[in-house]
């Protein structure tokens, strides 16, 4: 099976089970399968299983509860970051199991990837111009400060750099307070990946990469990812 | 061999050679009459027939009780009729061969769902006879060049090189007036209505290949065929310019999304993004829009966004420097050469920097010819921002100072207007730069008349100017960025390709 054909299984299994969105976890499987930086990550049942991906990964690492009905982890204090050794991970894990609500595929230990550069990439289906895809300012205040731009999918590299040009934001893509300037052509894996998902697989409705995050380095990496479905 | 535009599947609906006219009558108060008033007022060189079932003439022309009477089956039907006839009058059309339907008449789609039935059925018959429909509900189409008016306005004007497809009709007619101020004018036009098997995006095709039509301006409410829209105007927009007004987007009305993209993708935003991707220049107003067009239509593009601004006043130079900046064009000083040369031609309190600010005119003449064209000269400039304040009592002290005669003065004034708008037309022609007048006149100034009437553009205040500059620099980057991206698609498909 390539790639993009398992991406299409997590999607069918999901639609199959009448979910209405996937975990970050697929989510994220889905992404790279269409060449989309993600950040390296492990799913965990267990605090040993948490631990052992733990060292694989490479400390520090980050914590999160992983379920697809969950879609606002750090609010509801389901994320713990920057966890710099084992200990940490076992009582992040107690932390966060005891503050469930309901059942979750496990926890996902996560790269601890940093950067004072967050973007967002996303995917809305139109009812006219099918499948479009967006890119804006992101973080938390993504809506709040509402710069972001969109276009039909599929687009190529011009058209994500013309898309990149129309932010009010622009300027945090070129070298940025010390910061080298954005990876533009993992950017661009972002942006036509998101719409690529778009174009070949129906049963998705909506996808947000929030935040996409940019390393010092100007590397970026997808640290969160939803994937709804239709 | 025919043109494009001729083999166009639209060319017939717009350059009929024979109408079929129902709804017009003698009581001329009825739209039909009002309509058929219009067309024969535009001296349409081709056959009317009027089909009513009672009248034997309808203003002046021989009337037919049907269709089926008629001694040939017209080009064109147009049909104003209350709407519960509309159906079987198409499909008598129809079987008469007619092949392509105005549809002035309402009731339909836009009235709900029964409406909507009464649509679907028009429809059906009209692909049961391969019956092309502009409409139903919409004000039909106007065609200059051929003399085809069918909206209840009379056309005024001259011809003209705007091409408009419009989701409202008042777009279309109550443009006619507002466009010949400017000397302006439409080429054809569509006033598209419900759009039940006729679309903005067929529309927009038909006027990608018309040779009159230079700029192209769209009306746009919704936009049904999305993807087929952005292909079909990447297609033009490397010939040329398609400017659109969007008005569509309610914020309010949009679905409920689980994402930020979601939330976030709002209609305006939405088509703010694809506009540009699909070349499509988005204007604010229909004065911007038509503002834009001016330009287009009259203008050779600029190779750049340098602007020198060529003024006697400071402070309208100063607010054109101030728009152009906040515009983020750029405002180089002259070079050397150019300073040079300007320095025995200005007065010796001018500043040649930018804006050139000539502070008084020594000469009125050098002002519109030596000193623009050195202007235009220097390699630094992409485009001339031109101050044209030209008021008649200023002309004519100048003429008196000269001695000429009162008597000679009116005899000499529209001789010295038009001489200044074709020297300015020359600066334009030797340079291929755009010259851009603007101040603060209105357009029934005979020196902005004269401008109009010699195919230049004007605008009133810098802001409208500055505008339009940004437009034609913005056109010009699409432009590049399609034929980049055509030809890596070009180049792909050859690599591919063993």
């Amino acid at each position: 099976m390539t790639k993009k054909e398992e991406a299409g299984s997590i999607i069918k299994k999901a639609v199959d089970q009448g979910r209405k969105a996937l975990s970050e976890y697929e989510s994220k499987q889905v992404l790279a399968a269409y060449g989309v930086p993600v950040t390296r990550e492990a799913l965990a049942r267990t605090p040993e299983e948490a631990v052992q991906a733990a060292s694989r990964l490479g400390y520090p690492v980050v914590l999160k509860a992983c379920s697809w009905q969950i879609m606002h982890k750090s609010e509801g204090g389901l994320v713990a970051l920057n966890l710099g050794c084992e200990d940490d991970v076992k009582k992040a894990f107690d932390r966060i199991s005891g503050r469930l609500s309901g059942p979750v595929d496990g926890m996902l230990v996560q790269e601890m990837v940093s950067g004072k550069r967050e973007l967002v990439v996303g995917m809305n289906r139109d009812p006219q111009f099918g499948p479009c895809v967006m890119l804006g300012l992101g973080g938390i205040m993504t809506e709040i400060l509402n710069d972001a731009v969109f276009r039909m999918a599929p687009v190529d590299m011009l058209e994500v750099e013309d898309m990149a040009g129309q932010l009010r934001c622009k300027k945090i893509l070129d070298a940025f307070r010390g910061d080298g300037p954005v990876d533009r052509e993992a950017l661009f894996r972002c942006v036509s990946g998101a719409g690529q998902i778009g174009l070949d697989r129906e049963t998705v409705a909506e996808i947000d990469i929030n935040p996409v995050l940019v390393s010092s380095d100007g590397s970026v990496k997808a640290v969160d990812a939803l994937i709804v479905l239709a | 061999m025919s043109t494009a535009l001729e083999q166009h599947r639209l060319y017939r609906m717009t350059h009929p050679d024979s109408i079929a006219m129902f709804g017009a009558s003698n009581n001329p108060s009825s739209m039909g009459t009002i309509i058929l008033r219009a067309l024969l007022a535009f001296r349409y060189p081709g056959k009317v027939y009027p089909v009513h079932p009672r009248e034997k003439e309808v203003q002046g022309l021989k009337a037919y009780s049907r269709v089926g009477e008629l001694p040939e089956a017209p080009d064109l039907a147009v049909i104003v009729l209350p709407t519960a006839i509309v159906c079987d009058t198409l499909e008598e059309c129809g079987a008469k061969g007619i092949r392509n339907a105005v549809i002035v008449s309402g009731g339909f789609k836009e009235v709900g769902p029964e409406g909507a039935q009464r649509e679907k059925r028009l429809v059906e018959i009209a692909d049961k006879y391969g019956i092309k429909i502009i409409g139903p509900n919409c004000l039909g189409i106007t065609n200059t060049h051929s003399r085809i008016n069918t909206t209840p306005h009379s056309y005024r004007g001259n011809p003209g090189f705007i091409g408009m497809v419009s989701q409202s009709g008042s777009f279309v007619t109550q443009m006619f007036e507002y466009l010949d101020q400017f000397g302006l004018g439409f080429s054809t036009a569509f006033s598209i209505g419900n759009e039940a098997n006729t679309d903005l995006v067929d529309c927009l095709e038909y006027l990608g290949t018309c040779p009159h039509t230079k700029v192209i301006a769209l009306y746009v409410e919704a936009i049904r065929r999305g993807r087929e829209f952005v292909e079909t105007a990447r297609k033009i927009v490397p010939e040329k310019p398609i400017v659109a007004l969007y008005v569509g987007g309610s914020e309010t009305g949009r679905k409920a999304a689980l994402s930020h993209t979601g939330s976030m993708s709002g209609p305006d935003a939405l088509y703010d993004g694809i506009f540009r991707q699909s070349g499509v220049i988005r204007a604010s107003s229909i004065t911007e829009l038509f503002d834009l067009c001016m330009a287009f239509g009259r203008l050779p593009l600029p190779q750049g966004n340098r602007v020198f601004i060529q003024t006697h006043s400071g402070g309208p130079g100063a607010v054109a420097a101030d728009a152009c900046g906040r515009a983020g064009l750029e405002l180089p000083s002259p070079s050397d050469q150019t300073r040079d040369a300007l320095k025995d031609l200005v007065p010796a309190t001018a500043s040649i920097k930018n804006p050139i600010d000539l502070t008084f005119t020594k000469d009125v003449m050098q002002f519109f010819s030596t000193i623009p064209a050195a202007l235009l000269s220097d390699p630094l400039c992409d485009l001339l921002m031109f101050y044209f304040y030209a008021p008649l009592e200023m002309i004519k002290r100048a003429l008196i100072q000269i001695g000429v005669s009162k008597e000679e003065l009116d005899k000499n004034l529209a001789g010295v207007l038009k001489s200044i708008a074709q020297q300015m037309k020359t600066l334009i022609t030797k340079s291929k730069k755009p010259v851009v007048c603007f101040s603060y006149h209105n357009t029934s100034e005979p020196a902005v008349k004269a401008l109009f009437d010699n195919d230049l553009p004007f605008y009133e205040g810098p802001e409208r100017a500055v505008r339009t500059i940004q437009a034609m620099t913005t056109y010009m980057t699409l432009k590049e960025k399609i034929a980049a991206q055509d030809k890596a698609v070009q180049a792909g498909q050859t690599q591919a390709s063993p």
